[in-house]
């Protein structure tokens, strides 16, 4: 197959999975839409129909546009501030899993980074153009500190990164949710949260109607810049992704398998504190979350939507976005619960991952190609017979 | 004495009660594992099938019958990820992070869809569905519970508990016995020589990961049904994956993995004590997770001590 159509099947093979995705929620929205009690058959279907295409417009067309059909500035910025954590695990994502390092403790990750760059912002006593710049950079350098543990026993032990980072998720919540609730809670407040930032902390705002859209935003942009460049485009990247596609010929030619493995994990923990310390201090003026926050979880959905490749992973980082908005919309217009987004999400993932979805029609395309080819050639040798 | 206040026979009691979960999970996990297939779905498998059963035996009346569902479920849930997995060739691991979302998100909007609990009201579960009548019904087994401190602990368990326990012994007779055993191991341990020698290695798998889903469906129900009264948000709190260690810490065998969940239970059961006698539960509650880490690092260190004894680190295939 050629470069077009290797990517016309990409994008044929892409739609179809979000339309089957669709078409499953189109199918759950319909079941739970309520008919009116006592209606005939055909009456409450035309009911459950017309509810099932309010609800239908409200996810899909909602975050875009206003009912009068004009765009809806609010919701966009909405959508582009909700990207922030969600591109920077999706980058840590990308990393980690390029190397072929199953850690999923980008979640973890994304909670400690915001926790200690709220510490930053609540104690450390700084100039204010310089203060949140450290506290970002010191929940990088936590969470990166953090990711040493799996990456460190898989390379030297053998254990699975995959089982570790998920425990360490639960440790690092836990561990949080103790410091908030005793050391460092703020007890004139009624919830559990810490004492309130210092103002100097906080991450300029790129536009001002609430949104929380921060200059974090033009920084996550950078760093899928700065990510692509660092994995197409050192010899680091390489080696990352060199161990990825094979680890035994990576090690046979030489490279030092273990430390790429410690280096893969450490970058994906990295990025991850980063994406946590900017949402912090981007949208909050204090530290009360009490749960992890799933941002890890949609950051492995946009990894995989991108392919591993950085430079998709703002793009992939939208469309969750659009989704996720457009499921509270809904959830707020026709009482489907928003938690919807978690099967469109499944399933999205699902058909995306699937590398025999729609072989059938990849044999097609390469059987044509291959025709086409062989015909072209068999009149060239013609035409030069003649 | 401290020590006599934690060492009760409640105590021991509960860690059976405790463990028997992650037995569950853990035996999902061992033969999935031998048939070279890492299950992480297990995890939301248990949060489905703790869904589906609480709410079968709420509508039925009948606990058996929320039991029997919750295993269907969790058949259904892991032969659609054999799907996914094994013919549009989707990576296993992707697969059930899949399964965990719709586990953790999805279970939530079913609950709210189905219990007509709306955005805004308190968390919604199933717990005031489930009362005494439809609990699992606890057994107190004739001879031994007049046996002094033995019968305090190992009598008055769950049908379920006994069942986890009893099933540790089947799934090894099962793995090293009959004839499908052989097969799961022998597809798990070189698939291209068990389908040199006519294994259809496509239905061992199959059957591998459905058993696999049956045993964290039975976990499922005994979360939603016995240990709590009912399905609540986060539940199964990674038991899913506690059990992915059990099994690698018991080198992949039924009753050496059942020694790493008794471990496991062990450590949550002492959580749970020290919390009642006044620590913070916050503090306490990563215990599990913590042994765990360590848990790995001691089997894999021992491995690397005794070359030959230890066996080869756990099959984690990451995708590409």
């Amino acid at each position: 197959m050629n470069k077009k159509q290797s990517l016309l099947f990409s994008l044929v093979r892409g739609t179809a999975a979000i339309l089957i995705a669709l078409l499953v929620t189109t199918l759950l929205i319909f079941i739970c839409a309520d008919a009116p009690d006592g209606a005939s058959l055909g009456a409450a279907i035309s009911a459950k129909l017309t509810q099932t295409g309010g609800a239908l417009h409200q996810l899909l067309i909602g975050p875009a546009f206003r009912s009068n059909g004009s765009i809806s500035a609010k919701n966009l910025s909405d959508i582009l501030a909700a990207m922030i954590p969600t591109i920077f695990t999706g980058l840590a994502t990308c990393v980690m899993f390029s190397a072929n390092q199953f850690n999923l403790g980008a979640e973890g990750g994304i909670m400690l980074g915001a926790f200690v760059g709220a510490l930053g912002a609540i104690y450390l006593r700084l100039p204010a153009g310089i203060l949140p710049v450290v506290c970002v950079l010191i929940a990088a350098a936590a969470v990166g500190a953090m990711m040493l543990i799996p990456a460190v026993l898989k390379a030297k032990l053998g254990v699975s990164e995959m089982v570790n980072s998920l425990m360490l998720n639960y440790v690092v919540m836990y561990f949080i949710k103790y410091l908030l609730n005793t050391h460092l809670a703020d007890k004139s407040k009624g919830q559990v949260q810490s004492y309130p930032f210092q103002a100097d902390a906080a991450i300029p705002q790129l536009v001002d109607n609430g949104s929380k859209l921060s200059w974090g935003f033009i920084v996550a942009l950078v760093f899928v810049v700065l990510t692509a460049l660092f994995m197409y485009r050192t010899r680091w990247g390489y080696a990352i992704r060199m161990i990825g596609i094979n680890q035994d010929f990576a090690m046979y030619s030489g490279m030092k398998v273990g430390g790429i493995v410690i280096l893969s994990q450490v970058l994906g923990g990295v990025l991850a504190g980063m994406g946590g310390g900017i949402e912090m201090l981007g949208r909050y003026t204090a530290f009360s979350w009490s749960a992890l926050p799933g941002y890890g979880w949609t950051g492995i959905t946009v990894a995989i939507l991108a392919g591993n490749n950085p430079a998709f992973v703002p793009f992939a980082a939208f469309f969750m976005a659009y989704l996720d908005k457009g499921c509270n919309l809904m959830s707020t217009y026709s009482g489907i619960p928003a938690q919807l987004i978690d099967i469109i999400q499944a399933l999205i993932f699902l058909f995306f991952a699937a590398e025999q979805f729609l072989s059938r029609y990849r044999q097609k395309l390469v059987v044509r190609n291959t025709q086409a080819e062989l015909k072209s050639k068999a009149a060239q040798t013609e035409g030069s017979v003649k | 004495m401290l020590l006599q206040r934690i060492f009760t026979t409640d105590f021991f009691f509960s860690i059976l009660r405790i463990t028997a979960p992650i037995l569950f999970a853990t035996l999902g996990a061992v033969i999935g594992e031998k048939a070279g297939i890492s299950n992480i779905g297990l995890e939301g498998i248990m949060m489905i099938s703790a869904l589906f059963g609480s709410l079968t035996a709420y509508w039925t009346g009948s606990w058996a019958a929320g039991v029997l569902l919750a295993l269907i479920v969790g058949v259904i849930v892991s032969l659609l990820m054999g799907f996914f997995s094994f013919n549009l060739k989707t990576d296993i691991i992707l697969t059930g992070v899949a399964v965990n979302m719709i586990g953790s998100g999805g279970t939530l909007f079913l609950v709210k869809v189905i219990t007509q609990v709306t955005e805004g009201t308190a968390l919604a579960s199933t717990t005031s569905l489930i009362t005494k009548s439809v609990q699992v019904p606890s057994v107190n087994i004739p001879l031994l519970k007049e046996i002094p401190i033995l019968g305090d602990i190992l009598s008055g368990h769950s049908v379920l508990t006994y069942l986890a326990f009893l099933l540790v012994y089947l799934t090894w007779v099962m793995l090293y016995k009959t004839p499908l055993g052989l097969n799961i191991r022998s597809v798990g341990e070189n698939p291209n020589a068990a389908a040199s020698v006519g294994v259809s290695v496509l239905r061992v798998k199959y059957i591998a990961i459905g058993l696999s889903g049956a045993m964290a469906g039975l976990g499922g129900a005994y979360m939603s049904m016995y240990y709590a009264m009912g399905w609540s948000q986060d539940m199964v709190a990674g038991r899913g994956f506690i059990a992915l260690a059990a099994q690698a810490m018991g080198a992949g065998e039924p009753l050496g993995s059942m020694l790493a969940a008794l471990v496991f239970g062990l450590a949550q059961a002492l959580g749970i004590k020290v919390s009642s006698l006044g620590a913070d539960s916050n503090l306490v509650s990563p215990i599990p997770y913590l042994v765990t880490i360590l848990g790995l690092v001691v089997f894999a260190l021992v491995g690397a001590a005794a070359p030959g004894s230890g066996t080869p680190p756990p099959r984690f295939r990451p995708p590409r």
